[in-house]
């Protein structure tokens, strides 16, 4: 118990926990500026997002030669998702960096931004659901009830590795300029690399490699589900184990690292 | 228990990191050849430090206004920076008791785009007090501050007296036990200098430790009871306000001779 008490990665962790309401209506804030000078606000990263997905498919379906009905709510929920957690990535390692400013004049905790940051995303994320669900009842409206627990669980999931990642990506970005232009650059081939535009068993006697890309059990938990493919246990022990390597790195680095940040901006 | 600030054997160094340094490829280039060859001297590896402030010892109990005193670059800001708890120490130990609130950076976190009314929630919730909490104290930030009716105009549209303004009456809207300024009251025109100046006294009245460090003699002298010269990092005297006034006099003429 002396273990949880005294260590600075889990008390900070609880401190900002309980300092929920600060960040979150900061998150929810930097989403309404966002929106605030346009016109059509959020709308337009709904047809944004819905015009690219759209044309990938059309495109992908015919190459690929598949029934375009089916692969609309594969590709479109996979591409939302990713899109998601990409952006995640990318910017984690720049998260201290772009809020200098506050934290060499504020004693709020690195978590903090991480928080308000992930959330903002989140947030962003939410507001393409709606195109999701719309393309699912368009195309096939069978999908199973187990998906009302499983999809809110893998979201609640996918949240805490992003903001753990972001966190710990943070300080090593920080402190090596040169990880944020690497994450960027890696962040492409892993989108060909993971089962976005295209299904696992396309890959034939290959198909396993899948399972050594990380973002494949993220992605595979939020998107079997609901549409319609077989529940894979294998990709939420995936999950499981990720997050559970997620929560180590970052409470060795944070409780490390942390009161070296501030040196390193 | 009465609020304090204890500092023993506080030392805090600045690590230079050149771009040589930075580079996550080069500490990996640079650990490989040592665990290739194993001549590479520990020297050589060791950082080079700026030293920002040295052997700090210092007592501050209830009932304390001290004024930090010294030329730029003494390091009043970060001693003022250590005890908000922005920096931490390698080496020392420091003991602060009551709740800190510390004004050294106006406007931080200010969205251009939010108005006014909008950036006293933000800046409330950057240094931790939920909306809620900042509904609360509106009012009297409104009134204090006397921006009318530019309180609901985006930030852009203010001038640098404004902002001062707008940051000033959230930053003093708190009743800390611990108060930390640093060179806060530049700004602002003159009527509200006087009104910032009273409301310091004020919340100084209802806090029980001020620390302020500030280059504007005459807004110290009347606030602060002791005073702490400070030169490259280190205290080299700290008592009565009059006494550390007299010293930082006497080097500032010291170095005019020179």
């Amino acid at each position: 118990m002396n273990f949880f008490k005294k260590n600075i990665a889990l008390d900070d962790l609880a401190k900002e926990f309980c300092n929920y309401e600060s960040w979150f209506f900061l998150a929810k804030f930097d989403l309404k500026l966002k929106y605030r000078r346009a016109f059509l606000g959020p709308w337009w990263v709904v047809i944004g997002m819905g015009l690219s997905a759209g044309i990938l498919c059309l495109l992908w379906s015919t190459i690929f030669n598949l029934n375009w009905r089916e692969y609309l709510t594969y590709l479109f929920s996979g591409f939302i998702i990713w899109m998601y957690i990409s952006a995640a990535v990318t910017e984690a390692p720049g998260i201290f960096p772009t809020n200098k400013h506050l934290i060499t004049s504020t004693n709020a905790t690195p978590i903090f931004y991480a928080l308000r940051k992930c959330t903002l995303n989140l947030l962003l994320f939410l507001h393409h659901i709606p195109l999701i669900l719309i393309v699912i009842f368009f195309v096939n409206p069978d999908i199973e009830i187990r998906t009302l627990i499983t999809f809110p669980i893998g979201l609640l999931l996918v949240f805490i590795n992003v903001v753990l990642f972001t966190i710990s990506l943070g300080l090593l970005g920080s402190r090596y300029r040169d990880i944020e232009p690497t994450v960027q650059s890696l962040m492409a081939p892993m989108f060909l690399l993971t089962p976005v535009l295209w299904k696992p068993e396309m890959l034939g006697e290959n198909m396993t490699y899948i399972y050594m890309n990380p973002f494949t059990y993220f992605v595979g938990i939020l998107r079997n589900d609901i549409t319609g493919i077989e529940f894979d246990i294998y990709m939420w022990v995936g999950a499981f184990t990720i997050t559970l390597i997620n929560i180590i790195v970052f409470i060795l680095l944070y409780s490390s690292k942390k009161n070296k940040l501030i040196f390193w901006l | 228990m009465k609020s304090f600030i204890k500092l023993e054997n506080v030392n805090v160094d600045f690590p230079i990191y050149d771009d040589n340094n930075r580079s996550f490829r080069n500490s990996f280039v640079q650990t490989s050849k040592e665990l290739r060859f194993a001549t590479t001297n520990k020297d050589s590896k060791g950082r080079r430090v700026v030293c920002g402030l040295k052997n700090i010892n210092l007592d501050i109990g209830f009932g304390d206004r001290v004024a930090l005193l010294g030329p730029n670059g003494a390091g009043k800001s970060t001693l003022l920076k250590l005890i908000a708890g922005i920096y931490h120490t390698d080496s020392g130990t420091t003991s602060i008791n009551g709740s800190v609130t510390s004004m050294l950076d106006m406007g931080f976190g200010f969205e251009e785009d939010a108005t006014g009314y909008e950036n006293i929630i933000i800046m409330n919730s950057v240094m931790g007090n939920p909306p809620k909490v900042a509904e609360e104290k509106m009012q009297n930030i409104l009134d204090f501050s006397e921006l009318g009716e530019f309180i609901h105009m985006p930030l852009r549209t203010y001038s640098s007296g404004m902002r001062a303004r707008l940051a000033f009456s959230t930053a003093v809207e708190t009743s800390p036990d611990i108060l930390l300024i640093d060179e806060f009251l530049g700004t602002g025109d003159r009527s509200f200098m006087v009104k910032s100046k009273a409301r310091i006294l004020e919340t100084m009245r209802k806090a029980s430790i001020l620390l302020f460090a500030s280059h504007a003699i005459q807004v110290v002298e009347g606030l602060c009871n002791k005073g702490i010269f400070m030169q490259n990092g280190e205290i080299i005297f700290y008592g009565s306000y009059e006494d550390a006034y007299r010293i930082y006099e006497e080097d500032i003429h010291e170095d005019k001779r020179k």
